[in-house]
């Protein structure tokens, strides 16, 4: 089936009223979830894990799922226009001069380019996936065990380079989560590792209770602590629609966000807020008016949030085509296609083509609700953001404590999560990036299964992994980069310690 | 700020060590056939050497030191962890309805401070929503206990 009768297939099943309504689930907590502070799309999909479950259908619990994702891109510039704080991470950017041009009066522009930079470059990212997944699908099938160890290798090196200021930091991060994912029994002998003798960790920690806690319960420390007082930007909001000059502004900002938004995007560790901040500075620096940045320029609102959208759609790739979630998010994505018994993957393709048509089918269908969620909507999400925290912060932490119970019905795993949630939270404080934990607890277990499977094959070789044209060259980058920033650094400390020229 | 990132990769290099040292209980076994330890052991190994390097790195004086925490600023976090594990202890015992009206009841007067009008219509309708959308609703089981 080629790309083209694939979709045709995917969108049959994608406008079915069960899946169109979930679709519009999804749309709406996204934006609703973009819209509130202290929420990010990872807790609130993780949140939805166990009715994803209950529903029964991988496809639609997918496209519920996946709308959640790329419906927090959308919604996430609300409160930055209006608010001058970020909905969630990749909306930080679009704080500068989104806040800026609402003050001057023009938070419609702001919210109106917005969300139609966002809807081209959602759309186009979406367009991207359809016609780059399925052959990147088919040259995935030739992996072995030594590919995937490769792969997966060169994936949380990325994701820790990507993710955070500091590289080390990061590979500290990824080296617990891999750990974490070591403990219970080993898939192969059965032996308990770790466990202590403790019943409730033979079956290892739970990927649920583990990104709940640090991300959902995590938060939600983090926001307690920051009593931030923002002035909500209240003039009626009007001229959502771009006026010609508008358009002639912002064009070509959409169009190098939505490549800038796409390519990052496909990196692990990428994600939507690296591809908002690389926008943000391509805009300033291509800008033949650097000095009107911060100063509300709509550029600086369009290229980012066409970027972020773009990231959002293009991240699915890796995750459909290798197994290899990029992000959080998408890792809770991954976790919920594992708990419908489907393994994302090169076989997902031939294995599942309803479920893989399906999904991105649904993300067209998506976008032109979300554009039409955000535009007319406005008022409606400025409205949500009037509901105080104090009520919010207990029903998160209520639904967080139901939906870890209901996977196994064992309080255990609650307390297990506020446990995360703590140590997560004094992460956060000691400024560490929790992505790379729950990308390298998600990767562990491939980690682990492809090196095994490698070492039987090979008989105990490792020259296995360097003999193997594909697993060399991904293991060459990984080197390469180790080497590069091993450089890098000897560079710079040797650079600081030689003395000032007189 | 480098004061508690020392302890930080203190911790993390304890921890690698300790994990590698059990690892090598579990059984290493060899790359021809690796035993339940084999990978732990390396990715335990590389998380102390990791801790270590950081260490070094955190090492010396620190000219922009400020503590972790601002004044005052720990006191709501903290409150909310213990009504958190409050709650999740309750739960087993008194039950989902009477522990879902304590979290609410401890969280908005420890935590928010709020008014007593507002404590108890949020108290009482937040728990009989969410008895409504996950008990008959979903129909998710819950601990039964007082009450409900």
């Amino acid at each position: 089936m080629d790309a083209f009768h694939g979709l045709l297939s995917g969108f049959a099943l994608a406008v079915t009223p069960v899946n169109l309504l979930f679709c519009l689930i999804g749309s709406v907590l996204g934006t609703a979830i973009g819209v509130l502070p202290g929420l990010g799309p990872a807790a609130t999909i993780s949140l939805l894990l166990p009715l994803s479950y209950a529903l029964g259908n991988p496809v639609t619990s997918i496209i519920m799922l996946a709308g959640i994702y790329y419906g927090a891109m959308y919604g996430g510039s609300t409160t930055s226009v209006l608010l001058n704080i970020p909905g969630e991470a990749a909306s930080v950017v679009t704080c500068i001069d989104g806040y800026k041009m609402a003050k001057q009066g023009r938070a419609g522009a702001a919210l109106g380019m917005a969300a139609i930079g966002s809807f081209v470059a959602g759309t186009a990212g979406v367009v991207g996936l359809t016609f780059v997944a399925p052959p990147l699908s088919a040259f995935a099938v030739k992996f072995g065990p030594a590919e995937y160890f490769s792969l997966t290798i060169l994936g949380l090196l990325l994701a820790t380079y990507l993710s955070g200021k500091s590289v080390v930091k990061g590979i500290l991060m990824a080296l617990l989560g891999l750990l974490l994912a070591m403990v219970g029994r080993d898939p192969v002998t059965g032996n308990e590792r770790y466990t202590f003798g403790l019943f409730i960790l033979e079956d290892g920690f739970d990927f649920l209770t583990l990104g709940m806690g640090i991300f959902g319960i995590g938060e939600i420390f983090i926001s307690l602590e920051e009593q931030v007082k923002a002035e909500l930007v209240t003039t009626r909001i009007t001229g959502l629609w771009p006026t010609v000059r508008d358009w002639a502004i912002s064009r070509w900002a959409i169009v190098r966000g939505s490549l800038v938004g796409f390519f990052v995007g496909l990196l692990p560790g990428g994600g939507a807020v690296i591809a908002s901040l690389l926008s943000y500075a391509v805009e300033k620096r291509v800008s033949k008016h650097p000095e009107r940045f911060g100063e509300g320029a709509l550029e600086g609102v369009a290229g980012p949030e066409s970027a972020n959208n773009a990231a959002a759609s293009a991240s699915f790739i890796p995750m459909l085509t290798l197994g290899i979630p990029g992000n959080p998010a998408i890792a809770m994505i991954f976790a919920a296609l594992l708990i419908q018994g489907v393994t994302p993957g090169p076989f997902l393709l031939k294995d599942h083509p309803d479920l893989f048509w399906a999904v991105i089918a649904s993300m067209y269908i998506g976008n032109v609700m979300l554009l039409v969620l955000n535009l007319p909507l406005v008022g409606l999400w400025v409205q949500m953001l009037k509901v105080p925290y104090a009520i919010l912060a207990p029903s998160i932490v209520l639904i967080c404590a139901i939906g870890v119970y209901s996977m196994k019905n064992n309080i255990d795993d609650v307390v297990m999560m506020v446990l995360f949630g703590i140590v997560g939270y004094v992460l956060r404080k000691l400024q560490f990036d929790l992505g790379p934990i729950l990308l390298a607890f998600v990767l562990g277990r491939i980690l682990e299964r492809s090196l095994r499977q490698a070492l039987l094959i090979s008989r105990g070789d490792l020259s296995i992994f360097v003999t193997k044209p594909i697993s060399a060259a991904l293991l060459g980058i990984a080197a390469a980069m180790i080497l590069g920033t091993i450089c890098v650094s000897l560079y710079r400390y040797l650079a600081a310690r030689r003395p000032a020229k007189a | 700020m480098k004061r508690f990132e020392r302890v930080a990769a203190g911790t993390l290099l304890v921890i690698g060590a300790g994990s590698a040292y059990l690892a090598i209980e579990m059984g290493f076994g060899a790359v021809r056939v690796p035993g339940p330890g084999f990978l732990p052991f390396w990715l335990a190994a590389s998380l102390a050497a990791t801790a270590a390097v950081y260490l070094v790195l955190r090492l010396g004086p620190d000219p922009a030191a400020r503590p972790l925490w601002d004044p005052g600023t720990w006191r709501r976090p903290a409150l909310a962890a213990v009504v958190m594990l409050s709650f999740t202890l309750l739960m087993g015992g008194i039950g989902f309805f009477a522990a879902t009206f304590l979290l609410y009841l401890g969280w908005l007067i420890l935590i928010e401070r709020a008014r007593w009008l507002t404590v108890g219509a949020v108290s009482v309708l937040g728990t009989l929503g969410a008895y409504l959308l996950f008990v008959v609703l979903l129909k998710v089981p819950l601990p039964k206990g007082l009450l409900f």
